[in-house]
């Protein structure tokens, strides 16, 4: 016995660091466009029973609550909360927002695809639409040099017009990209996602369809979904308890200091 | 041992284990649906006194008899996502696990890769026929109030929210569930309450727990004196009175 209320304690303390750490994180992306805030989530640990519910104290009579002793908490898991981030006007035509649910397509230099709902796209030196970091959308758009004003619809059509033409070219249709569960998706930073088995496989469709998939603004991008107040409250409780936890090992300290006097 | 230096052992050892249930309570503050715990002791009486049973008990000693779980309300914190759950009022959700069914109050659901409605350990929550709750995941859905699960307007399920007449049947299995320790099936809860985009935050109070501490601590202190005292005097019956001048 005795030793437990110290690792108890330390448990939470860790717990509180790890939130520390998410709170962290979720501030300094507040103003990174596509970023969906992750929340931490806690459980306790196993309990140590020292007298089993139910069991019986005598005769007749059963013991009406054990005595059992929780060791602790552990962090479970931090989940991506995907709730929709504030959209900015940027007036920038390859600006994009997902208004609803979805990702926009991004095929990696690995070969792999990658999903993202950061809608800051440009255009490559061969007139590919390509995100902040050169990834092609999937499909691949390609725009010529000499297209002058660039439209994308809300169902993902991308169309411009060439000079002397009044007849707008249709370039190709943006796909988004839906999953049945976003929040088991893996973060591999730069904005960008990657499906596992928890997140199960995607079912890609054009913007605004029957499949549920949200649509787009063109001049518009989504900012993070992080509300900085929020944060700001969680670093105030997760602080609190972090010293919370501390004056229970300062306790715990103090009794096993004075045990160790009752022998002078 | 002496009675004295006895019962004082006993008395610092329910101290300790006292302050283990509370750090635990403190360490799980932010843990979703956890329910604190809280301990009672055995009387101590000596045989002496008069309201010492009379059918020739022997002397007890405080020990740390049992402990119960607060199952008060914890406050409800909103989350904005649709897969978090929060029971206002009694109750638990019931979810499938390979050993059994397994209760909770921790509302944090969320979708496997086929749609189904599980926890964070990936166990299936319930409907009121025990079966797992798969849903249209092109679909957006809405819990309401009743537990009824609604996609498009139509209802596709009823989650399922059991309670337990006598709730200190349950013991705590770690990872936020309760299991029952008896056989007997709980019965659907009579009055349901379920909050959609909310999340129960832990019970534990932490003026409460503050309070607590400080009272373990000098009760504590307390029982290290009355040992002390009891161990001088224990000296000095040897040292002192025995001594032939």
């Amino acid at each position: 016995m005795g030793i437990r209320a110290l690792y108890t304690a330390a448990s939470g303390m860790n717990a509180q660091q790890m939130n520390i750490d998410n709170i962290a994180n979720n501030l300094a992306n507040s103003t990174t466009n596509g970023f969906k805030m992750r929340r931490a989530q806690f459980q306790d640990l196993l309990y140590q029973t020292h007298i089993q519910p139910g069991a019986a104290a005598g005769a007749q009579t059963i013991v009406p609550s054990g005595l059992q002793i929780g060791l602790g908490t552990r962090p479970a898991s931090n989940e991506i909360i995907f709730a929709q981030g504030s959209l900015t006007e940027t007036d920038n035509p390859l600006d994009l927002a997902i208004q609803g649910n979805g990702f926009f397509q991004v095929l990696q230099p690995n070969g792999q695809l990658a999903y993202s709902r950061d809608g800051g796209f440009q255009l490559d030196k061969n007139g590919n639409i390509v995100d902040s970091s050169g990834n092609l959308i999937q499909p691949q758009i390609t725009i010529p040099s000499q297209a002058q004003s660039i439209t994308i619809a809300a169902d993902g059509t991308v169309t411009y017009t060439q000079p002397g033409q009044t007849a707008s070219q249709v370039a190709g249709q943006i796909q988004l990209a839906l999953f049945p569960n976003p929040a088991g998706m893996n973060s591999i930073g730069g904005n960008l996602f990657e499906p596992t088995d928890a997140s199960g496989n995607p079912t890609v469709a054009n913007p605004g369809g029957q499949e549920g998939l949200g649509t787009l603004m063109q001049g518009y991008v989504e900012g993070s979904n992080v509300s900085v107040v929020e944060e700001f409250i969680n670093m105030i409780v997760s602080q609190r308890a972090y010293e919370a936890n501390s004056k229970v090992v300062k306790a715990a300290d103090e009794m096993y200091q004075q045990i160790n006097n009752v022998t002078q | 041992m002496d009675a004295l230096t006895a019962a004082a052992a006993s008395g610092i050892q329910a101290r300790m284990q006292s302050l283990d249930i509370l750090a635990n309570n403190l360490a799980n503050a932010s843990s979703a649906g956890f329910k604190a715990d809280a301990e009672s002791y055995g009387l101590y009486y000596s045989s002496e006194s008069p309201d010492a049973p009379s059918d020739g008990v022997t002397t007890t000693l405080p020990l740390l008899k049992t402990q119960w779980t607060d199952f008060s309300q914890g406050t409800l914190l909103p989350t904005s996502n649709s897969t978090d759950l929060a029971l206002n009022g009694k109750g638990f959700f019931v979810v499938t696990t390979p050993s059994g069914p397994l209760y909770t109050r921790n509302g944090s659901f969320r979708l496997s890769g086929q749609g189904r409605l599980q926890t964070q350990d990936g166990y299936a929550l319930q409907d009121s026929e025990g079966r797992p709750i798969v849903l249209d995941v092109s679909q957006t859905f809405e819990v309401a109030v009743d537990g009824s699960v609604q996609q498009g307007g139509q209802q596709v399920s009823q989650i399922a929210v059991v309670d337990f007449e006598d709730p200190t049947v349950l013991a705590k299995r770690g990872g936020n569930y309760f299991r029952s320790t008896i056989s007997k099936a709980p019965t659907a809860a009579a009055q349901l309450d379920i909050r959609q985009g909310k999340l129960e935050s832990g019970n534990s109070e932490s003026s409460q727990s503050a309070a607590r501490l400080t009272s373990i601590l000098r009760q504590f202190e307390s029982l290290q004196k009355a040992m002390t005292i009891g161990a001088d005097m224990n000296r000095r019956v040897v040292e002192d009175v025995a001594k032939v001048s």
